[in-house]
């Protein structure tokens, strides 16, 4: 259930947020959907894979946290063990919402229902006493403004993506130190000889729309599912 | 080479008893520790306030923060607030527990001085921003002891020494001994051999710490270690002191309050459910009834509730000064044995803390290196309580209130002559670690520069045109933290509702879940 609302200071001036990362709050998944503008961050810490949704096949591109669902090998308590949270995690609850009118800016939304609503007066405030923005709120709605760019832009660099052929599927079997074995599938990546066999003029497209360096960074964060099967084992050990 | 030393009797409990018993234990689990404590005689009590040291101290005891905050009905403390001081309006500053933002005093001084109409502390320090809010110092999920700003604690001194009796004795391996002790023996070579208890008879003893509260038996009765008196420099010598239930949903303040009044001032400490009022002041200046006049007036007025003309306060007389000697022979003075100065800056439990950091660090191994360990220890905690005299002097010799009691502190006569000769040199330069050069300076200069500033002492004059422009951004920077800080801390009441709420769903301990 959401109960997404206009966020304003008339109505929210009490409202705090719990940023801590936590399992119950929203952060207990395998992955996140994240845009080709933050790439390289994510590549520092996550594997980068993409998926086809069924609804409309269109891609997303995710960071992996995990190998099934609700694992995430990154959070522990309270504890998020990596230097870079994906935007859509990081401006949980709240949402671009549309615009007042045509051809202005998105409105900044709150999910009320969402679990990161502080219901004790602990939490990080939204507008302070005076009813002014906080640094926190200032914040989100950077990562708002971002997401939003972000996302008009993915729709080209999916398009070219699949126009070139790009993407492959991808199926991975670990076996992990325990002897079980670990597999992920329903997953694209990359397609890294189809890129290299691309010719001059499809790179420079790629480059001239900016599309060149997320699809490298994607191919290098494939490194990290050694860190992902490392922290699999380690979290079969701790058990 | 033998230990010499390896049995320790503790002459007294209350805070400073079992304060000394649970930190001795846990520093040193090699020595066998018995505490001696009259049964029938209450403690003070009135001790309320502890320094960030505290801390420190409790992790080192072992008890976790949680489990203190609820045992002691404790609140946290970020520093003292001083309202009237200056002038007796509405005039109010800040002594926060975190010191000024990083750099050049004296260009951040100048930048203060020319563009804010803040106190110094809100200028100096995102703490002030978190104090004016009445927040918490931290969040409930950070680690024990961590917090996002300095912080010490309000507490409810009775619970406090029941709790670290507790967890000295049941955890520790404390002896705990109920009995009245009538005197001490000494030997022909000055050393305390035993303490003659009422119904247990002899007590030996290889090293005794002296918590007997100001009637200092051992060391001041039996040893006779001299008494420096500081009346003539601090006049407080009375207090009545309340405790006033309060709303469950009042807000809980962040510092101590500590309001000026004609002959002296009032302590306010807020607890979750109650508030420590005092009313500290001068038998020479005032008479009783004033003071509880003065009392009454407070409470009537700064507690919503309360029933201010119902008041039974305790009444509690102090002589002010400390021992030309702390510790002699084998025999150490901890606590109010060793001296006491009215309670301004909380000063007690921090003077009893440093004295048990002192000993367990240089605890004696053997009897002839006693006398050394002395002198060195009575050289330091002369040098401690002399700072301290002079800084609870500086908070009143700046004021411009025109009452005798107010005017006879202005009086050069009643003025050490350290304190003039740095009031001279501040005139010049801001407070420093020149002025202050020992390790652990019990306050620092950063101490001076907000009671300093926030009594409104003159900005010392730059030499020459400076480029403020770093300054600036520190300050802008101060200010940024503080609305991050703002945003994210919760209020204290709504940080014990909290953890309250979250104890009671807990099983008790020896309760089976």
């Amino acid at each position: 259930m959401a109960n997404h609302q206009l966020l304003t200071r008339e109505d929210h001036q009490e409202l705090r947020i719990r940023i801590e990362p936590d399992a119950a709050r929203g952060d207990g998944e395998m992955a996140a959907y994240i845009v080709p503008a933050e790439f390289r961050r994510v590549q520092s810490e996550f594997p980068i894979v993409f998926r086809r949704n069924q609804a409309d096949d269109s891609f997303g591109a995710l960071a992996l946290f995990g190998f099934e669902n609700g694992e995430n090998l990154f959070l522990d308590g309270n504890v998020w063990h990596a230097r870079y949270r994906p935007l859509s995690l990081a401006v949980q609850p709240f949402l671009i919402g549309p615009p007042v009118e045509e051809g202005s800016d998105g409105q900044v939304h709150v999910d009320l229902d969402h679990a990161r609503i502080s219901q004790t007066g602990e939490g990080m405030r939204v507008f302070d006493e005076d009813g002014g923005t906080t640094p926190y709120l200032e914040q989100i709605a950077g990562m708002l403004g971002e997401l939003h760019a972000g996302h008009t832009d993915a729709r080209g660099f999916f398009a070219a993506l699949e126009r070139h052929g790009l993407l492959e599927p991808f199926t991975l079997e670990v076996p992990l130190s325990n002897g079980s074995k670990q597999s992920l599938v329903g997953f694209h990546i990359i397609a890294e000889e189809r890129l290299q066999s691309l010719d001059g003029d499809a790179l420079g497209e790629l480059h001239a729309a900016g599309y060149l360096l997320p699809i490298f960074m994607a191919l290098a964060s494939l490194s990290h599912f050694s860190t992902l099967v490392e922290r699999k084992d380690a979290s079969l050990k701790d058990v | 080479m033998a230990n010499e030393i390896g049995t320790v009797v503790i002459v007294g409990g209350g805070t400073a008893g079992w304060l000394s018993a649970a930190y001795l234990a846990a520093r040193r689990p090699d020595l066998a520790i018995t505490l001696v404590e009259a049964p029938d005689v209450p403690p003070i009590g009135v001790g309320e306030g502890t320094w960030p040291t505290m801390r420190d101290t409790l992790r080192t005891i072992g008890i976790s923060e949680a489990e203190f905050l609820a045992a002691c009905d404790a609140s946290f403390k970020q520093g003292s607030r001083f309202d009237g001081w200056h002038s007796g309006s509405a005039g109010s500053y800040l002594h926060p527990f975190t010191p000024p933002v990083q750099g050049d005093m004296r260009q951040l001084l100048q930048a203060w001085a020319t563009a804010d109409d803040d106190g110094f502390a809100q200028a100096m320090t995102a703490q002030a921003a978190v104090c004016d809010a009445n927040l918490a110092p931290r969040q409930r999920g950070m680690p024990d002891y961590a917090g996002a700003v300095n912080y010490g604690y309000h507490l409810d001194a009775g619970k406090f020494a029941q709790l670290l009796k507790r967890h000295a004795t049941a955890r520790l391996g404390v002896t705990h001994i109920s009995d009245h002790v009538r005197g001490a023996t000494v030997s022909a070579e000055g050393l305390v051999t035993s303490v003659e208890l009422r119904d247990a008879g002899s007590l030996r003893g290889d090293f005794f710490l002296d918590c007997s509260g100001m009637r200092s038996l051992i060391v001041g009765e039996r040893l006779q270690t001299g008494w420096i008196d500081r009346s003539d420099i601090s006049f407080n010598d009375r207090a009545l002191a309340v405790q006033v239930k309060t709303c469950a949903d009042s807000p809980i303040a962040s510092q101590t309050v500590g309001t000026a009044h004609p002959a002296g001032w009032l302590w306010d400490i807020a607890l979750p459910t109650r508030r420590g009022i005092g009313c500290v002041y001068s038998s020479r200046f005032t008479g009783d009834e004033e003071a509880l006049g003065i009392l009454q007036d407070y409470v009537a007025e700064k507690v919503p509730g309360a029933d201010a003309s119902n008041l039974a306060p305790r009444k509690l007389e102090f002589a002010t000064g400390y021992r030309e000697r702390f510790w002699q022979g084998n025999c150490l003075a901890v606590g109010l044995s060793a001296g006491f100065i009215e309670p301004l800056e909380a000063s007690a439990i921090v003077l009893v803390e440093l004295s048990l950091r002192a000993l367990a660090d240089n605890f004696p191994a053997s009897r002839a290196a006693l006398g050394a360990h002395a002198s060195r220890f009575n050289t330091l905690f002369r040098y401690r309580w002399e700072r301290i005299v002079d800084f609870l002097k500086l908070h009143y010799v700046l004021s411009d209130r025109q009452e005798p009691y107010w005017l006879a502190h202005r009086d050069p006569e009643t003025m050490p002559a350290s304190l003039q000769e740095q009031l001279l040199l501040w005139r010049d330069q801001p407070p420093s670690t020149w002025d202050f050069p020992q390790i652990d300076e019990i306050f620092s200069a950063a101490s001076q520069q907000y009671v300093l500033y926030g009594m409104g002492f003159p900005v010392p004059s730059s030499h020459r045109a400076t480029d403020l422009t770093g300054a600036r951004a520190r300050l802008a920077e101060v200010r940024e933290r503080g609305r991050n800080l703002v945003a994210a801390l919760p209020t204290n009441r709504v940080y014990f509702d909290a953890l309250s709420q979250a104890a009671a769903g807990r099983p008790q301990e020896g309760e089976i879940a």
